[in-house]
């Protein structure tokens, strides 16, 4: 099945901050070969591991972000494999890396920078998704996701007013960054179908992470407003509104925020509390097309939060999300993975695929494509490359020998 | 520009949509954002309370989103409207929307109708859950995006409710993936002459990226759950409180020991303290066993000092750290300053003020922040009268029977 990106072949020297980058571009359907040194990326080790036990071939977060790419194995701290790679560069169209201006591992430090492979390939571009960027006063320092959503101004605001702020268990701002990865090569293969020119596309995980902030950071010379934890809620210009509430079995998120496009929403779920019988006088006597968050007072929102707070204690996560998907109530379950997994929309949708996975021996269920095309086009096409899968193949299609490579070391 | 010539039209409002045609406008294309004063954007009336002499205009988090566009008022319950609307669509190459899937096909703009107007049309709709399924009208904002692709239960602490992540987090994945569809769209049409039609499930976006939590159950029959700032992996790994600045004593530093030669540059940074050299803090496994000792000794050595200094002494030593930076401290940092991360425009009703552009820096074609956004329907006799090529006397027409509002 063609994609948007057929045709466009792209190494991928990432680590665990850029997998998503690779992924989301194979998804396209570039050739995203995945370039690991002899023993294997280290996330190969990192369980948890399908089947329990202590697998390289078997670690779930490599499976989950390394789909479609194709998989070969080259020890660039040697001459002939960087001989072998810059015979992959030539023929590639982009490169993506994760190394920091003074990572031993990167591509300059190695002596294959990126003036060096230009000089033999005009068009290729190289997008490096690095902690702070390739230049500049932190640009040396280190840092993995914990680092960049702090520094990136999204861990301050997170979190509950009593303890530390907190960032999400799993790693968003290789996420972000993955995405912008995928992007900058994407825009510099635009520049070089106008120019001819290939060129350095160089993204920070500090700075993706400046997006998820929503323009608050800009606008705290308006507001003085430093981003001060409110627990699983958010903040009106007078009172503090609850957004995240215990129900019987697990979580749902609501917001009494207004504008012509939720009040519709609040009502219905008023009527629907009504017909419980819990819908106290505040709820029912106040004048909800007039209503507006910025005005509204805390010992209103309050007595009016109470209300539903004891309304939800009384209804299981499926219930609410089933009236609100019937009634529109702007009402929506905080997902466990199984949840997701079980999701009727989801399945209408076909969104999880079972990937068959010969050499491995399993079948696993995957997110599917990202987006839907209507080329078609866009897909997961294969599982997570074995170590050297495709060394045999992809060398020799530059006409080189692998067990030669083999005995040089170079692989 | 890269993207000098390239002509965007867009529909709809909030931030899911508008910032991924923003990667696009701030490198030279022309981006075209239509609205209503009958259904106002809803980030025009986040901050808005009523006799606000700015009206529509003064939101602040309309201006720092929608820098570098054009604005065009109108009013598509009138029929000369969706003319308007259908002549825009012939000048343009991509349409971009974020609507609920009902509004564009009920105003007949649906992608099978305009490909009859413009046949290598590249559309895009973005909304909550994708424009199938029994659930495909039901509307939804980032709140509900991140509670339903699993954001929000992997947040916060394990004894505590489920939390952000701070900024309805579907709503920053979505955009990107708005320009990497349309950028890859782009390239296809250039080889070969092919427009499409792009449908985002911003559920479905969130959930792709969070893979590891589906992977984790449907391969290895563990349930993710959330487990504040630690890691399985390695410790310490959290934020850590420090001294007091001024009456603010609320000033963490982010702290992350990936390995026991990390643990080893921290012992040394920290002048080796008796707790530190304890023999069970000595590999991974003890660390992670003991982490609540651990943290609490980490926690007496950063609590008496500035967090910028912590930050300072342990990068030196070669140990993650980083400053756990509130909105005031990122407009100061050095590092976002030297990539000029916020850029000032000045907005006809706000007045100067600051937006953000996104991460990427092109050795050979950089982002420009070029014009403020705009007000509402600022732009509707430039784009009619200079892009469609209308006569004078014909946008009267139009205006008078209120077809910009």
């Amino acid at each position: 099945m063609l994609g948007n990106l057929s045709g466009y072949r792209i190494l991928d020297l990432t680590d665990e901050s850029g997998f998503l980058a690779g992924k989301l571009l194979a998804d396209l359907g570039a050739e995203v070969i995945k370039i690991e040194p002899p023993q294997g990326d280290p996330l190969r080790r990192r369980g948890p591991f399908v089947g329990g036990k202590s697998d390289p071939e078997r670690s779930i977060v490599w499976l989950a972000l390394n789909t479609g790419k194709r998989g070969v194995t080259l020890d660039l701290t040697r001459a002939r494999g960087r001989e072998v790679f810059c015979s992959l560069s030539r023929r590639a169209d982009a490169i993506l890396e994760t190394a920091g201006p003074k990572d031993p591992r990167g591509l300059t430090a190695l002596g294959v920078g990126y003036q060096k492979l230009r000089a033999e390939n005009r068009g290729l571009v190289l997008c490096n998704l690095s902690p702070f960027g390739q230049s500049g006063p932190y640009s040396g320092y280190r840092g993995s996701d914990l680092i960049s959503v702090a520094m990136g101004g999204n861990m301050y605001p997170t979190g509950n007013p009593d303890r530390a702020p907190v960032r999400c268990s799993l790693p968003v701002s290789y996420y972000h960054g993955g995405i912008e990865a995928a992007i900058g090569v994407v825009f510099a293969l635009w520049g070089r179908e106008i120019s001819g020119e290939g060129q350095v596309v160089d993204v920070s995980r500090q700075e993706v992470m400046g997006m998820p902030n929503m323009t608050t950071p800009t606008q705290f010379p308006f507001t003085g407003f430093k981003g001060g934890r409110v627990g699983g809620g958010f903040r009106g210009n007078k009172a503090f509104f609850r957004e995240l509430w215990p129900c019987k079995d697990g979580y749902v998120s609501f917001a009494l925020r207004g504008g012509p496009a939720r009040i519709p929403g609040i009502l219905k779920l008023i009527e629907y509390m009504d017909e419980n019988g819990a819908a106290p006088a505040c709820l029912k006597e106040r004048d909800w097309q007039k209503y507006n968050h910025n005005v509204i007072s805390q010992p209103e929102v309050d007595e009016i939060e109470a209300a539903l707070a004891q309304f939800f204690q009384s209804k299981t996560m499926d219930e609410l999300f089933a009236t609100a998907c019937e009634r529109n109530l702007m009402l929506a379950p905080a997902n466990t993975a199984r949840q997701i997994l079980s999701s009727r929309q989801l399945a209408a949708r076909e969104f999880f695929v079972a990937l068959d996975d010969p050499g491995r021996g399993i079948t696993l269920t995957y997110p599917g494509a990202f987006a839907k095309s209507s080329l078609g086009g866009i897909a997961v096409r294969s599982p997570a490359p074995r170590l050297g899968e495709h060394n045999a193949v992809v060398y020799g299609e530059l006409g080189l020998d692998v067990d030669e490579l083999s005995a040089a070391g170079a692989i | 520009m890269l993207f000098d010539g390239l002509k965007i039209l867009e529909f709809g409002g909030g931030a899911a949509g508008p910032l991924g045609t923003r990667y696009f406008a701030d490198h030279g294309a022309t981006v075209v954002r239509v609205e209503s004063r009958q259904r106002p954007d809803f980030i025009r009336l986040l901050r808005y309370t009523p006799g606000d002499p700015a009206g529509l205009d003064g939101s602040h988090m309309f201006a720092m989103v929608n820098v570098n566009k054009l604005g065009v008022a109108l009013n598509m319950s009138h029929p000369k409207a969706i003319d308007v609307a259908r002549r825009l669509v012939g000048w343009c190459d991509v349409l971009a929307e974020n609507f609920a899937p009902k509004a564009l096909a009920k105003w007949g703009l649906d992608y099978a109708s305009l490909t009859t107007i413009k046949p290598d049309l590249i559309m895009i709709s973005t909304c909550l859950n994708g424009q199938s399924g029994p659930d495909r009208n039901y509307p939804g904002f980032g709140g509900q995006g991140s509670a339903i692709s699993g954001f929000n239960h992997l947040t916060g602490w394990a004894d505590r409710e489920p939390l952000g992540p701070f900024g309805t987090i579907t709503d920053s994945l979505s955009p990107r993936l708005v320009a990497l569809l349309v950028g890859s769209a782009l390239l296809h049409r250039k080889r070969t002459g092919q427009g499409q039609y792009l449908d985002l499930a911003q559920v479905e976006g969130g959930v792709v990226c969070l893979s590891e939590n589906i992977l984790s159950l449907s391969g290895a029959g563990e349930l993710l759950g959330r487990i504040g700032n630690r890691s399985r992996h390695a410790a310490p790994h959290g934020a850590f409180q420090c001294a007091a600045e001024g009456d603010d004593d609320d000033r963490w530093v982010a702290i992350a020991v990936q390995s026991d030669e990390d643990w080893q540059a921290l012992r040394r940074a920290m002048g080796d303290p008796m707790w530190a050299a304890e023999e069970r803090f000595a590999g991974v496994e003890g660390r992670l066993q003991h982490v609540d000792d651990l943290e609490k000794g980490l926690t007496e050595w950063t609590r008496p000092r500035l967090a910028l200094d912590v930050v300072g002494l342990l990068q030196q030593h070669g140990v993650e750290a980083g400053l756990v930076s509130n909105f005031a401290d990122q407009l100061n940092d050095p590092q976002l300053a030297h990539r000029q991360h916020f850029r000032q425009v000045e907005h006809r009703v706000i007045g100067k003020h600051l937006c953000e552009t996104n991460a990427m820096r092109f050795s050979l074609t950089p982002e420009s922040i070029r014009q403020p956004a705009p007000c509402l329907g600022e732009h509707s006799e430039h784009v009619c009268r200079d892009i469609l090529g209308m006569t004078a006397a014909e946008y009267e027409t139009l205006r008078s029977e209120e077809v910009f509002v």
